[in-house]
């Protein structure tokens, strides 16, 4: 690595771009690798966006980078954000990590922050994304990313609108086992694909609950901002089992079995099969309550079927051709291949994958290293955006409870002005993008 | 009574509203609409009831609903469920009620029917909302302006233009979002110069930031081709959000004019603005750009050119191959190796040549590398390559060619493998030759009916609806099927509507396995058996062989697990000297049970102590290896008992009993439990079978189980033994 310093540091550019302004990281590619040391002028300025369990975990992650720096939390509910502020403090040693309770008083005063991890419910994921970019800040964001078509699209269009650096966690682009699989397909090892499958969360169902929780006392603004807490969605008394993660599975605040596991998986699939600009087409319904079993096609014939059983771990997938298949899912030591000969060239696919796209098989390490490079990440706004709307579209295909045929350039379905009324939802005051 | 009466106007899901679970996103009959509109108007309906009307008429509703859902929309606690209704009904009537609203409705309401407008794009609601762009309440103000920007029409761009002057923090944020959003209709509707003015305005502003990089990103891309000139101004700027908005914007660019702007204006940039402008060439993958990418890998900076050899693999261009040769002898190693990891990840027959060729370069370093960039990138074809190369004066070279033909040839080179290892003269040599026989031997391998024994076989779901499937495989084994198809045709649907897995545990060329596949899928559980004319060669080649080769013939015998090769090894072993010693260890070490006889008597009769030793070792390994029933594998390594003194050979015992699911091998094993050298491994054993035993032999289990509890410290033995005891107190 270079030892020349770079010509001009990001908090340098601060200076002479006015204290106020908040700037993104300067590339400080040739300090990055120095013995692994990042001087702290240097490192991406992080705060985080409701972080619970999930955002623990995704901290665990980005908090032993050496080019980080988390700065803040902002969350509606205290108890959240000081168990995020504590694993942040806990692992600089001190209690500098500043709290939030109300997410565009945190963006707007925090313009020293590059960039946001966002690990929110589902129904925050697209506004807390586009408000974030809209600040100036990139942004890591939790998947399921969007509740509707219409959400995905303008997060789609604010991250090219700013020109940030935009990246979904579907984490599993960037891991080997998942990495090899996709590669065997795109590099046509597997001869022609004709059939993909992906794994779809084995519990809850497509449909969705409507019902509300029985009211209880609000708990005081400071604890638990309930009307912050909903965002977007339509209103709803309070109840505790919501805010400690029993949102799942209601319509307002969930994308269904389907979307739970199939931001990953479809993701992973639509790469696979050179369908990651693009979603299904077709949409099979199927006479049960999960969608195990739906066939959906691509616009090039590939088909997806969506899945409840065939792996050994969650968010598998499996993609067959006419010359093979290789399958894989959380917690194999090595894909399953149709022949074993297939994995001898495992380190050599996946080397050169990361070779030829520049991208580290580290979800995170790709994400910090766009924001340097301002590249698009493996999981950008498009990716999550298109495989998302496959998701989308399958569960409107549950809920009208027959076939469905969707346009993805148009963004609507085709002929089909009732699966049309599924594509947006009225966002509530003052949530509104 | 009255709640009885609205009872009768609720459809049924509108009725099941309220506490109980109602799938309320099935969309409700079109017919439905008057009894939801009902429900919205009468004053005993509860909130729920309201929103549950409003969410199902965002599905069916028309014209007709829009009057009680525009009488809500002043309602603090009803306005948003209105416009969730009215927002997706597609009928003129809608904009109508909504304008009417943004003269009425108040607060926060307010800032939600401006919301719908923007979504709506109703052109028609312009004055009125532009009128809100100085409303004194920020969120109406702002609301305004990415409505307006929504709306897009010049009348909304003109008012937010005349709005920017002077504004600051949100606001001024809010009118540039509007202004941006605007631009990119403009974009979409062919008008790109009104997209141009807009993103020129916005590109030179002072801030915000994420503005600037939107409007050089914008200005660039809605100029088309001639967006260039401004990457080529870009490009030399100081100003990083100038500069990192006009690369990113070119990776959006097709075409050689834009990768040559990148690339001609990369020369004299910093470091850091080099290494973004090489990274983007490198996803840009176009090949034109080679020249400059090989002029700043070949010196300057290092992290430079660093980040130029990383490009090449990336644009995967052939040109690049001789660059990262010639840098393969870069005298700094980071240099060097980074050439070898890109070479290594080049793709294409161009560089594959490149490769071959540095084998004719007579330097022996770049031959050698020239070889390790074969076997890197799995080059195929390069056999004639590599034979030639096994004749070449340094041995280095010779070795690693020999031992890459292991990877590459077939059989037909392998007689002149054969003569290679004979004419070998150095350890190096004679290894790689080994090597290469046997890694031929084994890619030549074809499976073999014959010597298949099928133990078990599992059909069915994870969720354990499954079926015993051993007599059907074992039939179809007996048929002569060598491939067994997981499939419902052959063996019922123990659990519809679900992918199944067939699970097979067998013993093929004397090698016990399990193997699954799932449904849809085949096994092979054969044996994959050496062609004999390969062995044939091997065998009469022992003949000819010194010493050290015929050693390294028996090895590369061993490997193939055939009974030729077990003949030739026992015939070598019943010789003399140090090919007899090395023969009587690989009987001792054979991987089948078909060497049993031989150790057996080794063990009872060799006067050799050392060969004793590994001769029982051998035979306790191999008794469970053998095709009999439990009982028989047990009586066979009781028989063994008198001659296992040794701890080790103690402990080698236990892991063999720990494979025989059988309460006297428990019992057997518990026998060991009080001897501090040898009670870790009954413990391990002891769980191993009591987990296959524990619903036949309950008491034996138990027993077994509460002592290993006191014995084992390891955790997590402890967990299964308590799991295991458990199952039999169950």
């Amino acid at each position: 690595m270079s030892e020349n310093k770079p010509t001009l540091s990001r908090r340098a550019f601060l200076r002479t771009a006015g204290a106020l302004v908040a700037a993104p990281a300067i590339v400080p590619a040739t300090v990055f690798g120095r013995d692994g040391k990042v001087p702290p002028s240097e490192r991406i300025i992080f705060g985080g966006i409701g972080i619970g369990n999930r955002g623990t975990h995704d901290l665990n992650w980005m908090l032993p980078e050496p080019d980080v720096q988390f700065v803040a939390v902002c969350d509606p509910q205290r108890a959240r954000a000081a168990a995020a502020k504590n694993v942040i403090d806990t692992r600089y040693g001190n209690k500098d990590c500043k709290l939030y309770h109300n997410t565009p008083q945190f963006l707007a005063e925090r313009t020293d922050i590059d960039a946001v991890l966002s690990t929110t419910g589902d129904r925050w994921h697209a506004l807390a994304a586009i408000m974030a970019m809209r600040a100036g800040k990139d942004i890591f964001s939790e998947k399921p990313s969007c509740m509707t078509v219409a959400e995905g699209r303008a997060v789609v269009e604010t991250a090219q609108r700013y020109g940030r650096v935009y990246q979904a966690g579907m984490q599993r682009l960037s891991e080997g086992n998942f990495a090899f699989c996709d590669e065997m397909a795109r590099s046509g090892r597997l001869g022609r694909i004709h059939t993909v499958r992906a794994h779809i969360a084995p519990w809850d169902a497509a449909e969705l609950r409507h019902d509300w929780l029985p009211a209880e006392p609000l708990p005081p603004k400071e604890e638990v901002d309930w009307d912050a807490w909903l965002g977007p969605c339509p209103w709803r008394p309070y109840n505790a089992a919501y805010v400690r993660g029993g949102w799942r599975g209601h319509y307002d605040f969930h994308t269904s079995c389907i979307g739970e596991w199939g931001a990953h998986t479809f993701a992973s699939c639509q790469v696979a099969i050179g369908c990651e600009r693009t979603a299904a087409v077709e949409y099979h319904y199927v006479n049960n309550d999960s969608g195990d079993g739906m066939v959906t096609v691509f616009e090039n014939g590939i088909k997806m079927v969506l899945q409840r059983e065939g792996w050994r771990g969650s968010c598998g997938v499996r993609y067959e051709g006419t010359e093979g298949w290789v399958a894989c899912a959380d917690g194999y030591s090595q894909p399953d291949v149709s022949n074993p000969a297939m994995l001898s060239d495992f380190k050599k696919l996946v080397g050169d994958y990361m070779a030829r796209t520049q991208r580290p098989m580290s979800h995170m390490r790709n994400f910090l290293d766009c924001i340097k490079s301002r590249h698009k990440p493996v999981a950008d706004e498009e990716v999550m955006h298109y495989s998302m709307a496959t998701v989308h579209a399958a569960n409107v295909c549950m809920w009208l409870k027959r076939d469905v045929r969707y346009d993805p350039v148009k963004e609507r379905f085709v002929n089909d002005p009732d699966a049309d009324r599924f594509l947006s939802r009225a966002m509530r005051e003052p949530w509104i993008y | 009574m009255r709640n009885k009466q609205i009872l009768l106007v609720l459809s049924a899901a509108v009725i099941l509203a309220g506490a109980m679970y109602t799938p309320a996103q099935t969309v409700p009959p079109k017919q439905e609409e008057g009894k939801l509109i009902a429900v919205l108007k009468s004053a005993d309906a509860t909130r729920k009831d309201k929103h549950d009307a409003c969410r199902q008429l965002a599905l069916i509703g028309t014209k007709a609903a829009v009057p009680v859902l525009a009488s809500l929309l002043g309602d603090e606690e009803m306005s948003h469920m209105a416009r969730y209704a009215l927002e997706p009904i597609p009928d003129p009537a809608v904009d109508a009620a909504l304008r009417e609203a943004l003269g009425t409705v108040k607060g926060k309401p307010l800032v939600g029917v401006i919301g719908s407008v923007g979504v709506r794009a109703d052109a028609g609601a312009v004055p009125q909302v532009a009128g809100m762009l100085k409303n004194s309440d920020p969120l109406v103000a702002q609301a305004a302006a990415r409505a307006l920007g929504g709306i897009g029409t010049p009348e909304a761009v003109k008012a937010l233009e005349g709005a920017l002057p002077g504004t600051s923090g949100d606001m001024k944020l809010c009118i540039c979002e509007g202004l941006l959003r605007a631009a990119e209709g403009f974009v979409a509707a062919g008008k790109n110069p009104d997209a141009v003015a807009i993103y020129d305005r916005l590109r030179k502003l002072d801030d915000p930031h994420q503005v600037r990089s939107g409007g050089v990103r914008g200005a660039i891309l809605a100029r088309g081709p001639a967006g260039v000139a401004l990457i080529n101004e870009y490009i030399k700027s100081s100003d990083y959000i100038l500069f990192s908005a006009a690369i990113r914007a070119s990776s959006e660019m097709p075409g050689e004019a834009v990768t040559k702007a990148l690339a001609d204006g990369m020369k004299g940039l910093s470091t850091d603005h080099q290494l973004v402008v090489l990274g983007t060439l490198a996803v840009r993958r176009d090949a034109t750009a080679m020249p400059q990418i090989a002029e700043a890998a070949a010196s300057g900076d290092k992290a430079v050119r660093l980040a130029a050899m990383k490009a090449m693999p990336a644009i995967g261009d052939a040109s690049a191959a001789p660059i990262l040769l010639d840098l393969l002898n870069d005298s700094d190693r980071d240099i060097a190796n980074a050439a070898q990891e890109n070479l290594a990840a080049m793709e294409g027959p161009k560089v594959d040549a490149a490769v071959l060729a540095m084998l004719d370069s007579g330097q022996t370093a770049r031959q050698l590398k020239g070889l390790e960039m074969i076997e890197r990138r799995r080059m195929t074809n390069v056999t004639a390559a590599l034979m030639k190369a096994t004749a070449d004066d340094d041995e280095a070279v010779r070795s690693a060619a020999i031992r890459l033909l292991g990877s590459t040839a077939g059989a037909d080179e392998f007689p002149v493998l054969v003569k290679l290892l004979l004419n070998a003269e150095s350890a190096s040599e004679i290894r790689s030759a080994e090597q290469a026989l046997s890694g031929v031997c084994s890619r030549q391998a074809q499976p073999a009916a014959g010597g298949l024994v099928i133990h078990k076989a599992v059909y069915g779901a994870a969720d354990g609806r499954s079926a015993d499937v051993t007599a059907k495989v074992a039939e179809l084994v007996k048929s002569g099927q060598l491939s067994i198809t997981a499939s419902n045709a052959n063996f019922g649907d123990p659990a519809e509507g679900t992918v199944k897995q067939l699970t097979v545990d067998y013993t093929a060329g004397g090698v016990r396995q399990t193997a699954t596949v799932a449904e849809g899928e085949t096994l092979t559980p054969a044996a994959a058996v050496t062609p004999k004319p390969l062995l044939d060669q091997l065998v009469a080649a022992l003949d000819k062989a010194q010493t050290p080769q015929k050693a390294a013939l028996l090895r590369v015998l061993r490997s193939t697990k055939t009974p030729q090769a077990l003949d030739a090894v026992r015939s070598a072993a019943r010789g003399e000297g140090a090919i007899a010693d090395e023969a009587v260890s690989m009987l001792c070490d054979w991987p089948t049970a078909e060497a049993l006889p031989d150790v057996l008597k080794m063990a009872q009769t060799a006067t050799d102590e050392r060969v004793k030793v590994l001769a029982l070792r051998g035979a306790i390994r191999m008794i469970p290896l053998q095709n009999i029933s439990e009982q028989d594998k047990l009586a066979g390594l009781k028989k063994l008992l008198p001659m296992v003194q040794r701890n080790q050979d103690k402990q080698l015992l236990l892991g063999a009993l720990g494979n025989i699911a059988s309460a006297d091998a428990l019992a057997m094993i518990m026998s060991y439990m009080d001897d501090p050298a040898t009670k870790n491994e009954a413990c391990f054993a002891a769980v191993a079978v009591a987990e296959r035993i524990a619903e036949t032999d309950k008491a034996a289990v138990t027993e077994a189980m509460q002592t290993v509890i006191k014995t084992t410290t390891n955790q997590a033995l402890t967990r299964r033994a308590r799991q295991v005891l458990n199952k039999a107190r169950n």
